[in-house]
């Protein structure tokens, strides 16, 4: 044991800079993995609730089937049910503002005419949405005669804190203190009005009832059956509004933990080379003493042992300052981001979150690899004769093995390649697998064709030193090689993300623009059709078309059904005036051609969601339930629209709406104004009509279509966030293994300045080593990073977001860029070091 | 007693056409108490018949025999042990580990034999001093000029007490004076401490210091000379197979 | 021709008996292990010395015998010696036996040129090792200058032994050119034209 702890910490001590550098590496890798996992739980959190919040929607809302109220009673079932995490009870009811009590007239042009008065628990409403306020405090526990208005309503009415507001009610009118007032985006919630459930109970007259729940799923709980078990509980008499809509934020959200996920692989792969690659070099630079030590007896296990306690104290020691740093990063990272994620999610981010889980599987990665990567190498060196260590084998042996592999991994890329024109995610995901393993076979053999290239394009810049430069990372494929990946997999990671944010930028928001084309939109109370809205009947449409500067208007009905046995949603369009004023991105089939169809009989489009969720295609007859009976309509298009495009929907035509489901109700109405109408006029008469049904919100789609972009913006941010994350430490990998090497050439590069190499010269051939690794790693990341985008737009597509591949160029152009910066840095400190070598004390060296 | 004999020794490196014949057939025996060079042109298989004796590497065929015992029949670990007690190696270069002390680094063989740190050391120190190198028990090897790194190589081959020394061009790198120091200890190894010396060389006035010189040429002996005068046994049957040719 | 002149240089100091200047000049010159010269060469050589005029004999005791002589420097000597001094010294290394016995080697049967080399460096080897065991026995604090010569002998003998590797590498070469015959003038008569 002595001679092991005496040898291993003398090592560790003699070449100090050395192990400082090697730690550092394992410090790195499993920051990155300790933090990046620290990361994802509270991204996936805010996300969650900023998805949810903005919408308003938690998982199921549940409702009385007559819309009515019933007993809080139900409150408690509801919780009681295994998977639910929350039950929240409402009592909701638009409460019409009398002039007297500071009302405005319905012909007024301004001002307030109904306020929307929700009864609510503060406690457990808080846990399902964000409130933020602007002043004063939130709803508490102890208030009774309390209330929080929205900011509208206060500027509306000339309210403030302390304030009294005085409400019809039932028993007359109720006053109510005013405690604190809300900042509101959510559209649909302007003239919000929030009391505690009791208040609203008494105002309403409706003692111990509410009318909605909104439920919230534990994170592990399949959806489809605690609903399930809910409907089974609760009768036929409650419904599930927007049970869609809660699976249509898990389908986000699986995307999202899915690109998490993805992150957190790619964190582990990230640790792994930089900890492997610094690990491989140090038993190269090894493997003299060690046929050393052999020849002069020493055993074999006695070697062994060294080494293993070497790496284990570097192990431990990179570990626990990996998390440290891991927290510390996380921690940053967190503050950084929630200024942004506050203001426009309305998300607070909590802290880090590592899990017990976190902590193993780092500390397993950090020390349990660190001693593999230090002991295989060195097992095998251990196992030829001590001869053959102090005299390494000549290349020819070692280039054979190499170029073997190479044309394995060609062989696997090739398949791999093929395999992305199969469309199934499954085969995909493994050629993807491939695609890596066979990029890592071929990564070696590149790497002196690459110098090569870039050695006599460098001639320019460097023209003495780039043949020495090239010869250097010839000589050693491997290492080049991995060096190169570390870098690689940052890049690739950037190129990916940068190409699944243009193509859902383009497609998604593309078809955002046509599907809220129209200038205005009459919206109802939640963003997503459904929830029980009342919707206006077939005048409201009419009076709008009959106002001054109006051009089209079309409106969208909506009813329920079940297609063997799924539930769907069933829009009612008008197929003359929808496709003029708003518009469906057609996947598959002829928009005119369907459009006609579905005026002509019982045809259908149904959406990328129902699709693929359903398998349902172009040309197949599917049977609807509706109240009047089955019916069987044909199914004419696919097609895609930013408001359902997470709901399963079909589209067909209003009258077939009202002859099969008896619906005539609007309830969405979108609006276009002729070129040179008078747009103050417009307004004011739109405002007018929404004063009117108080059901709906007019909105001005640009305002709407900006919030929306502005949410995505900052998920999107989010994750370049964490792409950053990935790649900083990739290049700090970079200048720690170019540093390893110089330190390692210590003898050479004397050798090179006492014959007579200048100290720009010594600088400027490690910046060209440098430079030639990190191209080579930039190539290899483009390469993986364009099949990882298309990858990842597969996944999306299969999951019923049509999305388009779209060439990243953006993204390759950043990774060109950041490629040769990393470069450049990475060798300025090695460089600097390396000319200023005291010549005498190089060639000492051993 | 021939302390060192080897029989029909033969090593071959690489395969098929790029095989080299590094030796052929060499028949050897060494006298306990004798200094022995080999000598010959590069190529000829000096460092690896050294190498075969000492037990670094294994015979493609033949045997060698320390002691009357085949070692080349011997497992790793028996081997090793073999180095460890009865061998003290020199080499040209990377003799020492550089993150350990003279004192420490002669001590090694003791050490790697589970010998207590305070006897090692003691016994290192002493071997040093015999060495000269008594003044520089702590010095590091980057310390150290090269002959001076050579003696602190040579006091840790006898540490052990090792029954022979066995040096690869152990001069290879050292100025003619320094060169000079090193062969008069190894002769003194001889001379005074009873040891067998078998050492490769191809500096003949290093060669010199020895009482024998066995001359390989292309894997086999082409001469075998006393240097006191005599003819060694070999020599008589290798003039007879010589004239032959 | 060297002797002639040394004598000259001992006698510069002081004149001598014959005897002692046999002995002053196998002390000068290493010891009797290193020149070992025959009393009557010595005479010889003295009695050259006399003739040229370099040299005078005196006989303090008038016996005529040769022991008896007092030797001493002449003017003429002097200058001679001066010149001698002043100028370089050359022993020919072109006159070397194992060059002949080589020569020799590659016309007569029987006689292998490989074999030659080898015995050859053998001997060296020998004699390379004598050498230095004769050095390491000297001390340098008194013997400095033995050991010089020892050193010299040393690296001559090194140079040998180079010069042997090479003629081995190259023999085969050697072997294949016409080997040197003097152009022989043919006797007698020129036949009549």
């Amino acid at each position: 044991m002595r001679i092991q702890w005496l040898l291993a910490t003398r090592y560790l001590r003699g070449r100090l800079r050395r192990s400082v550098l090697t730690t550092l590496a394992i410090s790195f890798g499993v920051a990155i993995l300790f933090g990046m996992n620290g990361l994802i739980p509270p991204m996936l959190e805010a996300f969650r609730h900023s998805m949810y919040t903005s919408a308003g929607q938690v998982d199921p809302t549940i409702s009385s089937v007559s819309n009515g109220t019933f007993n809080q009673s139900v409150l408690n079932e509801v919780s009681s049910t295994a998977g639910v995490e929350q039950a929240a009870g409402y009592l909701a009811q638009t409460i019409t503002l009398p002039t007297s009590l500071g009302g405005s007239s319905s012909n007024a042009l301004s001002g307030v005419s109904s306020v929307n008065l929700t009864g609510i628990d503060p406690a457990a409403a808080q846990s399902t949405h964000a409130y933020s306020m602007l002043s004063g405090r939130f709803l508490s526990a102890e208030d009774t005669e309390a209330v929080v208005i929205s900011q509208a309503l206060a500027a509306n009415l000339n309210l403030s804190v302390g304030d009294p507001l005085t409400l019809p009610a039932t028993s007359g009118t109720a006053m109510l203190t005013i405690v604190g007032i809300m900042n509101v985006t959510s559209p649909t919630a302007v003239n919000q009005v929030l009391t505690p459930l009791p208040t609203a109970q008494s105002v309403l007259g409706a003692a111990g009832q509410i009318n909605s729940i909104d439920v919230l799923f534990t994170a592990s709980a399949d959806r489809a059956s605690v609903q399930a078990a809910l409907a089974q509980r609760l009768g036929d008499t409650y419904k599930f509004g927007s049970v869609e809509t809660g699976s249509e934020f898990t389908t986000a959200l699986s995307l999202g933990s899915a690109i998490m996920w993805f992150f957190g692989i790619a964190a582990l792969l990230m640790a792994a080379f930089i900890i492997f690659n610094t690990f491989r070099t140090l038993v190269a630079e090894r493997q003299r003493d060690l046929g050393m030590l052999r020849a002069i007896g020493a055993k074999r296990s006695t070697l062994e042992g060294m080494i293993l306690m070497e790496s284990l104290l570097q192990g431990i020691l990179g570990t626990a300052i990996g998390l440290v740093l891991g927290a510390l990063l996380t921690i940053g990272m967190l503050r950084l981001m929630s200024s942004f994620i506050q203001s426009y999610l309305h998300a607070s981010v909590g802290g880090p979150i590592f899990s017990p889980g976190t902590f193993v599987a780092s500390i397993l990665i950090g020390v349990g690899f660190t001693v593999a990567s230090a002991y295989f190498p060195a097992r095998s060196t251990l196992n030829v004769s001590p001869l053959e260590a102090m005299r390494p084998a000549v290349g020819t042996t070692e280039n054979r093995r190499m170029h073997n592999r190479a044309w394995i991994g060609l062989g696997l890329i090739v398949v791999a390649g093929a395999c992305l024109f199969l469309n199934n995610i499954g085969v995909t995901t493994l050629a993807l697998l491939a695609f890596l393993v066979g990029l890592i076979l071929v990564a070696p053999a590149l790497v002196r064709p690459v110098a090569v290239v870039f050695s006599s394009l460098f001639g320019f810049i460097f023209p003495r030193e780039n043949a020495l430069a090239r010869e250097n990372i010839s000589r050693q494929p491997g290492r080049a090689a991995i060096t190169a990946s570390s870098l690689m997999i940052g890049l690739a990671l950037t190129i990916a993300i940068v190409g699944m944010v243009t193509s859902t930028r383009f497609g998604f928001m593309g078809y955002l623009d046509k599907s809220l084309g129209s200038d205005y939109i009459f919206m109802p109370t939640s963003l997503v059709l459904g929830n029980g809205n009342l919707g206006a009947d077939p005048s409201l449409e009419q009076k709008v078309l009959q106002i001054d500067g109006v051009s089209e208007v079309t409106a969208v009905r909506l009813a329920y059904s079940q297609e063997d046995g799924n539930n769907l949603e069933v829009l009612g369009i008008d197929p003359t005036t929808f496709p003029t004023v708003s518009g469906l991105e057609f996947v598959h089939g002829d928009p005119q051609q369907s459009y006609a169809a579905l005026a002509k009989g019982r045809s259908i489009i149904v959406n990328g969601i129902f699709s693929a969720t359903y398998n349902v295609n172009t040309g197949d007859r599917i049977t609807l339930k509706t109240p009047n009976g089955d019916q069987v309509y044909t199914v004419v298009a696919v097609a895609m629209d930013y408001l359902n495009a997470k709901l399963a929907t079909g589209y067909i035509s209003q009258t077939y709406l009202q002859k099969d489901f008896n619906v005539t109700n609007d309830v969405l109405i979108l609006v276009n104004q002729s070129k040179n109408a008078d747009k103050s006029k417009v307004l004011t008469a739109l405002q007018e009509q929404a004063h009117n049904y108080p059901a709906f919100t007019l909105l001005n789609s640009a305002a709407f279509k900006q919030s929306q972009e502005q949410i995505f913006s900052m998920v999107m941010i989010g994750l370049y966030m964490m792409t950053i994350i990935l790649t900083i430490p990739g290049l700090i990998a970079m200048a720690n293994t170019m540093s390893i090497n110089v330190i390692e050439r210590t003898r050479e590069i004397g050798m090179l300045r006492a014959g007579g190499a200048t100290r720009g010269q010594i600088r400027r051939m490690i910046l060209a080593e440098s430079l030639m690794l990190s191209i080579l790693g930039t190539l290899l990341g483009v390469a993986v990073g364009l099949f990882l985008s298309d990858f990842i737009i597969k996944a999306m597509v299969v999951k019923g977001f049509k999305l388009s591949f779209y060439f990243p160029t953006s993204g390759i152009l950043i990774a060109l860029v950041v490629g040769i910066l990393v470069g450049v840095l990475a060798s300025l400190a090695p460089a600097r070091k390396a000319a200023r070598t005291q010549i005498v004390e190089a060639l000492r060296y051993e | 007693m021939a302390i060192i004999e080897v029989k029909q020794l033969s090593k071959t490196y690489g395969q098929g056409s790029a095989a080299v014949t590094a030796l052929d057939g060499v028949n050897l025996a060494i006298e306990k108490g004798q200094f022995v060079t080999v000598m010959g042109p590069s190529g000829c298989g000096k460092s690896t018949l050294l190498h075969l004796i000492g037990g670094l590497d294994r015979p493609s065929a033949g045997s060698v025999f320390i002691e009357d015992k085949d070692i080349s029949m011997l497992p790793d670990d028996k081997l090793t042990e073999l180095r460890r007690r009865k061998m003290g190696f020199v080499f040209q270069f990377f003799n020492l580990i550089p993150v350990l002390s003279a004192e420490e680094n002669a001590a090694l063989p003791l050490i790697l034999d589970g010998v207590k740190p305070e006897i090692a050391h003691t016994r290192a120190a002493e071997w040093l001093a015999r060495n000269q190198m008594g003044d520089r028990l702590s010095h590091r090897p980057d310390q150290l000029s090269g002959g001076q790194q050579q003696r602190v190589a040579i006091a840790r081959a006898m540490v052990a007490d090792p029954l022979m020394l066995l040096a690869d061009e152990p001069t290879g790198n050292l100025d003619s004076r320094a060169s000079d120091d090193i062969a008069a200890l190894l002769r003194h190894a001889v001379s005074d401490w009873g040891r067998t010396v078998l050492m490769v060389t191809h500096d003949p006035r290093i060669a010199a210091y020895a009482d024998r010189i066995v001359f390989l040429k292309d894997g086999r002996v082409v001469d075998d000379t006393l240097l006191d005068g005599g003819k060694a046994e070999n020599t008589r049957m290798l003039k007879e197979k010589v004239d032959r040719l | 021709m060297s002797v002639r002149h040394a004598l000259l240089g001992l006698l510069s100091g002081e004149p001598r008996y014959g005897y002692e200047l046999r002995a002053a000049f196998m002390e000068l010159a290493g010891g009797a292990e290193a020149w070992e010269v025959k009393p009557a060469q010595i005479y010889t050589t003295l009695n050259r010395l006399v003739e040229s005029g370099l040299a005078q004999k005196n006989s303090p005791d008038g016996d005529g015998t040769d022991e008896k002589v007092v030797y001493s420097l002449t003017a003429a000597g002097r200058s001679e010696l001066e010149r001698w001094l002043g100028e370089g010294t050359l022993d020919d290394p072109q006159q070397d036996t194992f060059f002949l016995k080589l020569m020799l080697s590659l016309e007569l049967p029987g006689v292998e040129p490989a074999r030659l080399i080898q015995t050859q460096r053998s001997t060296l080897y020998q004699e390379l090792h004598r050498i230095t065991s004769v050095r390491t026995r000297l001390n340098p604090k008194t013997e400095l200058a033995r050991i010089l010569l020892m050193d010299k002998a040393t690296m001559h003998l090194e140079a040998d032994l180079h010069w042997l590797d090479m003629v081995e590498a190259r023999l085969d070469e050697v072997k294949k050119q016409p080997v040197p015959r003097p152009a022989m003038r043919p006797r007698g008569r020129p036949a009549k034209s």
